[in-house]
């Protein structure tokens, strides 16, 4: 018994040991905020009671979107060539949306009493919905993602049944994540006293609705590229054009919103003259949005790996600094305090991402994540044990 | 343990230091017991009983919230004139002293050397037989007068000056020369009373505070008065070196040179009476010795203050004129800690004749009725015996017009020290911490080791504990009685509203155990502390039982409506603007200009006063209070700063004649470019105070003694000081 | 979202020309509420020592939640720890919370506070002392205020009071009672001879955030609803449309197509 485990352990790529290695670490650190609270863990304080953690969540959540981008693709509006992009990306999905519960959890300061959250709901707080919406959505997530672990066991009896429902959850899910990304956003909308102008919008969950989208569609991008180069599968080069082709509409619309918005409220002026707050918004618009914008609209890019991944990343990029100046970059600051994190909140961050590509190879290495998905090549040592699907190359 | 007690809830802290004890020793609830018969708790112990503030020696009423046999709150009793239904900060705070996790609740007694801080834990009978056994072998070696006796004001007070009378020494040290001979001596001389009652009332217009800090130096009924008339619309004139919170609330403040208050108030008597601005009937009926008041300030013109006092000679006559104008409606207040310089008793006796000059009497001042009432009765006693030896602080014969009551305690320190005229073999100390609130600590150190026995009564080990042999552990006041306050027409009742923790008892039983241990039990004839106090209320008519619930009683109103009083018990019976009494032991007999001296290139002069948020020497180990004060920083004036290179935060090294600290600055606007300001009260020696010990640097431990030679007063801005960034 | 919200019954008025930075309300408020030693619910703003020496001046008054007559905080509240009452107290049910401090970050006049250094920490935040009030004591703080800074009572009379204090002393307060209007109205009232700013007190609207707060998550349920009907919709007549076409082909018996992907393979 124990043999056979060693054995299996000793199949699995050796990166796989130093991620979990690094998980635990993280986690431990996180056992030990949980015992001994947040003052001695954190750098949090009465100025910035939130800190890098919900900055990661929102920018998480956000990059999680294209699950739901993709789903509503598929399912809803039956472009099915987009089908294959749909397991890996709902197991990216599920991971990322885990992540945010994990550390949502850390972050609690009674995470003993969770469980409120359904007993005391208070329907008018942006929090309860978007933490509703999450808890739900990781189950219809989970739903989703259940015929790759079903395929191959004695469940598989289920799957039809399961499949059957999948278009009413899909849809479920797409109205939930349609309705968190922007509830995400909707969090702010009571912070006008905090939240610095050129951030702050009472459209804020349009904003954040309409990047994620950008967000989500650039992480499948990025990931069908990554995982060609790690895994030598991928998607094929059309799907990626074909989500490419989404990309500078969807980001010229939040521009246009963007600017309008601050026309309307009158805060133009503030795009210069706010320091290195309009420096960081300039940065976040330039990286995630002007440039992409210009960038997928040649098709060139669009149909090739590396050009579309790279402006998937500038999108990411962007779409995160949004999100991490709306959390902690554009508050301001009270009594000239700032937050900068402690390393015991890095550590405990640090330890749930590498939890999470630690269970993404995981999954990817026993479950047939990436059936649908295209083999180009034969990855060295690192190839996903089983490998039924035809091997149809390009 | 404690430091973990003190990052708990206090007040849950307080439920595990003293449950414990209690149940430890089976202390029958007689508080509980008694509260519930007079109908203050109900039957589960939880209700509200009045009592008194001892967070300082103003002695506001209070009313405790007790709950299952703990205080849980303190509030201001609006029956009582001290207080009208407030507290200040330290009185709010004051169940924190008594849960403080540092209490002493039982005797202790030195086991390691002096100042090492090692104690044994002894019975009651063990440390009061040692203690008089000393006190006894000192006194039938050397003589009683080889024993000294110190404490500071407090309202047990009585029965220790009954001890020490009855034990036969006359050295008694009390804090008045430390803090306000200049102004009692000055009211004695001019007015014939320690300290005339002012008067805030509607009609007041102007009011001119030298030095007098109310609201940091808190007297609750004061501060609050103060403020209204503020409020009102007063003008207050306020003088001070430095920009304190009264300086921040008066209508004008004047950043006075210390030491020239004197040439400030010389040069308002000058424009006054040059300007014939006095109230002449006023002067002619009730004063004598005008003529050569006016002799003397004729030359004190406001040209000749505005150089010395740094204020412009424009200012001073308006201020004078102003004065004069809302007078009789005007008030100078004397202050009250007035040991600045050796010339403050001059300064006082300006501020007095300032007082009278205008005629504010019985409109704004009035003659007070004081702590002591002939109503009360006193148990049974023999005569004290005589005393024939000098007290060892020059009182009178080196200090002939200070009053035996308040002597000269620094002076007392050094003829420990130097042995003159003898020397004094053991001490006595309730409730004081003469190790701190003496200048130079290191020389009032050099007294303790010359002494054989040095016995302490404190509730904390403070840092005269910290050096004694024996320290007897009293109740805190919220665990106690007390002898009755008068204040006004009431007579108020100190009574406990919880169980003493530990073992710590009442002053009144210590003394009287002492006394009978020392052979004097006939000077303490009574039971026990209500037994006293119904002694003291039995002229009254009304039993202790009677008077629980109110926590005072009415005292009987005199025959007739009390008829403004214009008599003065001074020699003369009027208001001694020339005193004779001074003339004749050779001091000025109207008050003269005596130049104070001045730090030379390069120092400063070191100022002292008060925090809101301490008390003396005795509450920096308040966790509470600690939670809510500054840091105590040295202040320096921001473009000295500026020119010596040093920032706010920077350390410093401050260094006077006989002393050297280490502190932090603080660098501001709020304070003369020649002046520097210690918080006193911190740099405890005692690491028996967990809280305090290691916080901030001990200004007494800088300061030179200087004494004032009319009134005895020591001289603490008279210190000067060198600073250096370290 | 037709919320109606009653006046406060009581209220507080702080006069900032009182106020002496002596603390004893801290203190109180600390003992009344047995307030962790490392948090506190009010605090005192300043504005420092300014001017020129010997001209300098000093302001500082004592600060504590508003009892907002909208709360951003109640509306915020993930569980509802939060509530206002009928009387206008702003009470938290420690027992409730669940500390995701969304409190803290909603309140526009950064009141909540919060027990950093305990295991299971709870928010810290004035509740008017209500249960003195029950008692029919005044709140801790103002009870005890030596100077009077704090005064407390009915909300009407507090707010005549602020008025009154302001015409009768022309000059002496600026003609602003910082409350009256600030995030909707509130129950703490205060008046000042300095700018509210230089106190550090911040500026806040005339409506409460909540209000914003409440537009968009009330109207949440809506859009949800329209978006299941919607994206329904949508799957049906795309799927009806593909179905149609599919069948039109397969009538049309037409010639096999060579291929249905137009897509170009760049790779
Ligand atoms: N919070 C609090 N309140 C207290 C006390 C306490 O310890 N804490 N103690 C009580 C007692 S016992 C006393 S005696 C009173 C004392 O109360 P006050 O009489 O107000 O005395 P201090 O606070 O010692 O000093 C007052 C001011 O004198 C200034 N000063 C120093 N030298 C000079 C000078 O030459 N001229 C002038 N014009 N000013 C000068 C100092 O800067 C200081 O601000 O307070 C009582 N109230
Ligand atoms: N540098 C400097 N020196 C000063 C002053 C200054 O401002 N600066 N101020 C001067 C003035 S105004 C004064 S009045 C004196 C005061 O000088 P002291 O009277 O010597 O000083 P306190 O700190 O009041 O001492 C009171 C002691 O009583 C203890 N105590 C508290 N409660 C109880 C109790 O219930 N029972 C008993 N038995 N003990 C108790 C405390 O622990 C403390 O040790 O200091 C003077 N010295
Ligand atoms: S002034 Fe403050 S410390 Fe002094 S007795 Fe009154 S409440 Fe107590
Ligand atoms: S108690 Fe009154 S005077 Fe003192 S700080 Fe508080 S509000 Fe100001
Ligand atoms: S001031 Fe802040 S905490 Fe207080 S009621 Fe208003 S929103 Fe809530
Ligand atoms: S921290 Fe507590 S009171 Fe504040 S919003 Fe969260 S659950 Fe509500
Ligand atoms: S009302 Fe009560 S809880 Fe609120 S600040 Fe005042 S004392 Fe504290
Ligand atoms: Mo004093």
């Amino acid at each position: 018994m124990l043999r056979k485990l060693f054995h299996e352990l000793s199949t699995l790529p050796k990166y796989i040991y130093v991620f979990a290695a690094i998980t635990a670490f993280g986690l431990s650190i996180g056992i030990y905020r949980m015992y001994a609270g947040l003052g001695v863990t954190t750098n949090l304080s009465k100025a910035f009671p939130w800190g890098i953690w919900i900055s990661f969540d929102l920018a998480t959540v956000a990059l999680s979107g294209g699950a739901f981008t993709l789903a509503a693709l598929v399912y809803v509006l039956h472009f099915e060539s987009l089908h294959s992009a749909v397991r890996p990306t709902v197991l990216a999905g599920l991971l990322g949306y885990s992540s945010v519960l994990v550390i949502l959890l850390f972050d609690l300061g009674r995470w003993d009493r969770f469980y409120n959250v359904f007993l005391h709901p208070n329907f008018s707080s942006a929090l309860l919905e978007v933490s509703w919406c999450i808890a739900a959505y990781s189950s219809i997530l989970f739903y989703e993602l259940s015929p790759v672990l079903l395929e191959k066991s004695r469940w598989r009896r289920f799957l039809p049944t399961i499949k059957k429902y999948t278009i009413p959850i899909v849809i479920a899910g797409v109205t939930l994540s349609t309705m968190h990304q922007s509830s995400l956003g909707t969090m702010f909308v009571i912070m006008s006293p905090r939240l610095h102008p050129l951030w702050y919008s009472m459209i804020l969950p349009i904003f954040f609705l309409v990047s994620s989208l950008a967000a989500g569609i650039s992480l499948v991008i990025a990931g069908a590229t990554v995982s060609y180069w790690l895994f030598g599968r991928s998607l094929k080069i059309r799907i990626l054009a074909k989500l490419g082709w989404f990309l500078p509409w969807i980001l010229s619309f939040y521009v246009v919103l963007k600017f309008g918005e601050l026309l309307i409220a009158g805060e133009l002026d503030m795009l210069f003259s706010s320091g290195h707050y309009s420096v960081l918004f300039w940065a976040e618009l330039i990286i995630g949005f002007f440039i992409p914008i210009a960038w997928f609209s040649f098709k060139r890019v669009r149909n090739s790996r590396i050009l579309s991944m790279f402006g998937a990343f500038m999108i990411m990029g962007g779409v995160v600094l949004n999100r991490f100046d709306v959390t902690w970059f554009g508050m301001n600051p009270v009594d000239g305090e700032t937050y900068s994190p402690h390393w015991m909140e890095v550590a405990i961050l640090v330890g749930v991402v590498a939890g999470l590509i630690t269970i993404y190879s995981l999954v990817a290495h026993y479950f047939p994540v990436y059936e649908e998905t295209e083999l180009y090549r034969e990855p060295a040592n690192t190839a996903p044990r089983l490998q039924e699907a035809p091997a149809s190359g390009d | 343990m404690i430091e973990a007690l003190s990052r708990r809830n206090f007040l849950k802290m307080g439920a595990v230091t003293t449950g414990a004890l209690v149940v430890g020793e089976f202390v029958p609830p007689v508080v509980a017991q008694i509260a519930t018969e007079a109908g203050m708790l109900n039957a589960s112990g939880d209700g509200y009983i009045p009592t008194m503030c001892e967070m300082c020696v103003w002695r506001c009423g209070l009313i405790a919230k007790v709950k299952d046999g703990r205080v849980v709150k303190l509030d201001g009793n609006p029956d009582h004139p001290h207080s009208k239904g407030h507290l200040c900060v330290r009185g709010q705070s004051g169940l924190m002293n008594t849960y403080d996790p540092d209490r002493v609740l039982k005797p202790l007694i030195r086991v390691g050397k002096r100042g090492e801080g090692k104690f044994r834990e002894a019975s009651w009978d063990e440390a009061l037989d040692l203690t008089a056994s000393h006190m006894q072998r000192i006194k039938d070696t050397y003589g009683p007068e080889a024993m000294v006796f110190s404490s500071t004001h407090n309202l047990s007070q009585v029965q220790f000056e009954n001890l020490l009378y009855a034990f036969g020494s006359p050295n008694y040290g009390t804090q008045r020369s430390l803090c306000f001979n200049a102004m009692i001596v000055a009211n004695q001389m001019t007015y014939g009373m320690e300290e005339p009652e002012r008067i805030y009332d509607d009609q007041l217009q102007y009011v001119i505070l030298t030095g007098r800090n109310l609201f940091e130096a808190i007297s609750t009924s004061e501060t609050g008065e103060l403020s209204e008339a503020i409020s009102r619309g007063v003008k207050v004139v306020y003088l001070d070196p430095r920009f304190t919170k009264t300086a921040a609330k008066a209508s004008e403040w004047l950043p006075i040179k210390p030491g020239t208050d004197l040439a400030f108030h010389l040069a308002l008597l000058n424009v006054i009476i040059k300007e014939k601005l006095y109230n002449e009937s006023f002067v002619e009926a009730y004063t004598i010795g005008f003529d050569d008041l006016a002799q003397e300030v004729q030359d004190f013109t406001p040209e000749w203050a505005a150089p010395l006092t740094e204020i412009p000679a424009e200012t001073i006559r308006r201020i004078a004129q102003e004065f004069a104008a809302a007078a009789p409606y005007a008030l100078a207040h004397n202050g009250w800690r007035t040991s600045n310089f050796i010339n403050s008793f001059q300064t006082q006796r300006a501020i007095t004749i300032l007082n009278a000059l205008v005629g504010n009497w019985n409109v704004t001042m009035k003659a007070s009725a004081g702590e002591s009432s002939g109503a009360l009765g006193t148990p049974p006693q023999p005569p004290y015996p005589r005393s024939s030896a000098m007290r060892l602080d020059g009182v009178p014969y080196k200090y002939p017009v200070v009053p035996l009551k308040l002597g000269v305690f620094q002076e007392l320190r050094d003829n420990i020290v130097s042995g003159e005229p003898y020397q004094a073999h053991g001490w006595f100390i309730s409730r004081q911490n003469p190790i701190m609130s003496l200048p130079d600590r290191t020389k009032t150190l050099k007294a303790f080791e010359k002494m054989d026995f040095i016995a302490t009564v404190d509730i904390f080990l403070n840092d005269t504990a910290w050096f004694s042999d024996i320290v007897l552990p009293e109740a805190s006041y919220l665990e106690r009685y007390d002898p009755l306050l008068p204040v006004g027409s009431r007579v108020f009742l100190r009574q406990p509203v919880i169980e003493p923790q530990g073992e710590a008892k009442s002053a009144l039983w210590i003394y009287k155990q002492l006394g009978e241990r020392l052979g004097l039990g006939d000077f303490f004839q009574y039971t026990d502390e209500e037994d006293y106090i119904r002694q003291q209320l039995a002229p009254l008519g009304v039993t202790l039982d009677e008077i629980r619930m109110n926590g005072y009683v009415e005292l009987p109103a005199s025959e007739e409506e009390e008829e403004p009083s214009f008599t003065w018990n001074t020699p003369s019976g009027k208001i001694e603007l020339f005193s004779d009494t001074l003339d004749r032991v050779g001091f000025p007999g109207v008050p003269t200009w005596q130049a104070p001296p001045q730090p030379p290139q390069g120092q400063f002069y070191l100022l002292t006063g008060k925090v809101a948020q301490a008390t003396q020497f005795a509450t920096q180990n308040n966790q509470l209070l600690k939670k809510y004060a500054d840091e105590p920083r040295l202040w320096l004036n921001n473009s000295v700063a500026e020119d010596r290179g040093m920032e706010d935060g920077d350390w410093v090294e401050v260094t006077s004649q006989v002393g050297k600290v280490h502190i932090r600055l603080k660098v501001t606007q709020g304070i003369r470019p020649d002046c520097v300001y210690l918080t006193p009260g911190y740099g405890h020696l005692s690491k028996g105070l967990t809280a305090a010990y290691g916080v901030g640097a001990s200004d007494s431990a800088l300061h030179v003694t200087y004494t004032d030679p009319a009134s005895g007063s020591q001289a603490l801005t008279q210190t000067f000081v060198t600073i250096r960034k370290v | 979202m037709s919320h109606t919200f009653n006046t406060p019954r009581y209220g507080f008025l702080i006069d900032a020309s009182k106020c002496i930075d002596c603390r004893t309300c801290m203190v109180s408020c600390s003992v009344e509420n047995n307030v962790s030693m490392e948090t506190t619910r009010i605090w005192i703003k300043e504005t420092g020592v300014t001017g020129t020496f010997p001209d300098l001046s000093r302001y500082t008054v004592p600060y504590h939640c508003m009892h907002c007559v909208d709360p951003s905080c109640v509306s915020a509240c993930t569980v509802g720890a939060l509530q206002r009452t009928e009387d206008g107290i702003v009470k938290y049910d420690n027992d409730i919370c669940i500390g995701c401090r969304y409190c803290m970050y909603a309140c526009p006049f950064e009141v909540p506070n919060y027990e950093w250094d305990q295991q299971l920490p709870l928010v810290v935040k004035c509740d008017m002392c209500f249960s003195r009030l029950e008692e029919g004591q005044q709140p801790a703080c103002a009870q005890t205020c030596p100077t009077g800074a704090i005064q407390f009572g009915k909300y009407e009379d507090m707010l005549a009071l602020a008025h009154r204090m302001i015409e009768e002393n022309p000059g002496k307060y600026v003609d602003h009672i910082y409350g009256e209007e600030e995030n909707g109205g509130t129950a703490t009232l205060y008046i000042s001879p300095v700018p509210f700013e230089e106190l550090g007190f911040p500026i806040a609207g005339t409506t409460s955030p909540a209000y914003s707060n409440r537009l968009v998550t009330e109207g949440t349920p809506l859009v949800a609803g329209a978006m299941l009907v919607g994206l329904s919709g949508a799957y049906l007549t795309i799927k009806n449309e593909k179905e149609e076409a599919e069948e039109e082909r397969r009538l049309a018996e037409q010639t096999p197509v060579a291929a249905g992907e137009e897509d170009s393979h760049a790779s």
